[in-house]
């Protein structure tokens, strides 16, 4: 068996013949499956017409070891070069990716990051040799799933935060009053001395001296006018709706 | 996030800082001026630093770096707008990459022409048959040998 399927080999090509007598002598006493495995081994392309054509159609879509490209992967897929459309599929909405584990979403971050890369890549060439880019949406498409990303993994850091401290920012920091007496929002910061060491710290001034206070007022005036005005505007504006309507029934 | 994040203030011995989900884009470009065969051009975000560059391609491209060199691009705010107002265009950094272990690398051609055939009867079709037409018209009659078309009668 080995034999003749060894001599239907050679008769097919025989370029390959001195390979196949050294497996031949290497394996002779081996059973008939390795001797066809060493054959393929040897010569991969003989072996893919004659031998195994499902196996290897079965392994082609199958890929353990991840894609080693290099700088290839800043560019599209040479069969799409020169074509006017390219073919893309909706981005990842957040209900989508909040279906997935933490892992598969860092690496779904790194595939759209390299997609974006690729895409801005194009979109250089293409300004650069003054032909429209194929499909522009396509930048779109991956900004918006990386935003969504992004939310949905700020929302799990956000929710495992306030389960393990309680806390809901992620930057400390308390409202203060600064020197013209508004409220201000003023964030904590790391220091490697305490703050009545830190001169620069104690120079910065978080009260209003009460000459401050009549301005604080006509600030809140102002506030208040604003507001005032904005709301009227809106009332008068729906009775003028009313109005329009009644004359119209 | 790369950018946008308050890492935990440098004290001697700490850790080296790790980035997850990094935010910055590098774009492939064709060099301008000619470069050595091993010498790729990026344009990267103003943050992104040289040790930055080589992790980048090194963790996420598998691409062996050798020396990184980088520079400034100013860009330009000589454009005016209909106010007369400068206008200006953003900066960018340009990263020159040296790869390491020989390997060398060559911008191919992303728009090679094609030839589109157009189904028949289609508008495409019509209308490159009618710049094919005036292409024929403009040109000069063989029959005169070249002679100008104001000369004779």
């Amino acid at each position: 068996m080995a034999a003749t399927s060894a001599g239907r080999v050679a008769v097919l090509c025989r370029n390959f013949q001195k390979g196949l007598t050294l497996c031949n002598t290497t394996c002779s006493n081996q059973n008939n499956f390795f001797h066809r495995t060493q054959l393929r081994f040897f010569h991969p392309r003989v072996s893919a017409s004659n031998f195994f054509p499902s196996l290897v159609e079965q392994c082609r879509a199958l890929h353990s070891s991840h894609s080693r490209r290099g700088l290839e992967e800043f560019f599209d897929d040479p069969k799409n070069w020169g074509e006017q459309h390219v073919k893309s599929g909706a981005p990842w909405s957040a209900k989508q990716l909040r279906t997935k584990s933490n892992e598969d979403l860092h690496k779904l971050w790194y595939v759209l990051l390299k997609e974006n890369n690729m895409l801005l890549t194009l979109e250089q060439e293409s300004k650069r040799q003054a032909v429209p880019m194929p499909s522009p949406e396509r930048l779109k498409k991956v900004e918006r799933s990386m935003k969504r990303l992004d939310s949905v993994v700020n929302e799990r850091t956000e929710a495992l935060r306030l389960l393990q401290t309680g806390v809901k920012n992620e930057r400390p920091g308390e409202w203060r009053r600064n020197c013209l007496g508004q409220a201000i929002w003023y964030k904590f910061k790391e220091h490697p001395i305490p703050w009545y060491m830190n001169r620069r710290y104690k120079k910065k001034q978080f009260f209003a001296l009460p000459f401050v206070n009549f301005f604080t007022q006509l600030n809140l005036e102002k506030h208040l006018r604003i507001r005032n005005r904005k709301r009227r505007a809106e009332k008068e504006e729906k009775l003028k709706l009313q109005k329009f309507s009644k004359a119209t029934a | 996030m790369a950018q946008k994040v308050l890492y935990p203030i440098y004290q001697l011995g700490n850790p080296q800082l790790r980035i997850f989900r990094t935010n910055f884009f590098m774009t492939l470009v064709r060099p301008g001026k000619e470069q050595p065969p091993d010498t790729v051009q990026f344009r990267i975000p103003l943050e992104m630093t040289k040790c930055d560059v080589k992790n980048y391609l090194e963790k996420i491209y598998n691409v062996p770096v050798g020396p990184v060199r980088t520079r400034i691009q100013y860009g330009t705010n000589k454009k005016r707008n209909h106010l007369n107002q400068r206008v200006k265009r953003p900066d960018y950094k340009v990263a020159y990459v040296q790869l390491a272990q020989q390997q060398t690398f060559l911008f191919p051609n992303v728009f090679p022409k094609k030839d589109v055939a157009h189904e028949p009867g289609s508008m495409d079709e019509i209308q490159d048959k009618f710049l094919e037409d005036e292409r024929q018209r403009q040109k000069p009659d063989p029959r005169r040998g070249g002679i100008t078309d104001w000369f004779g009668f």
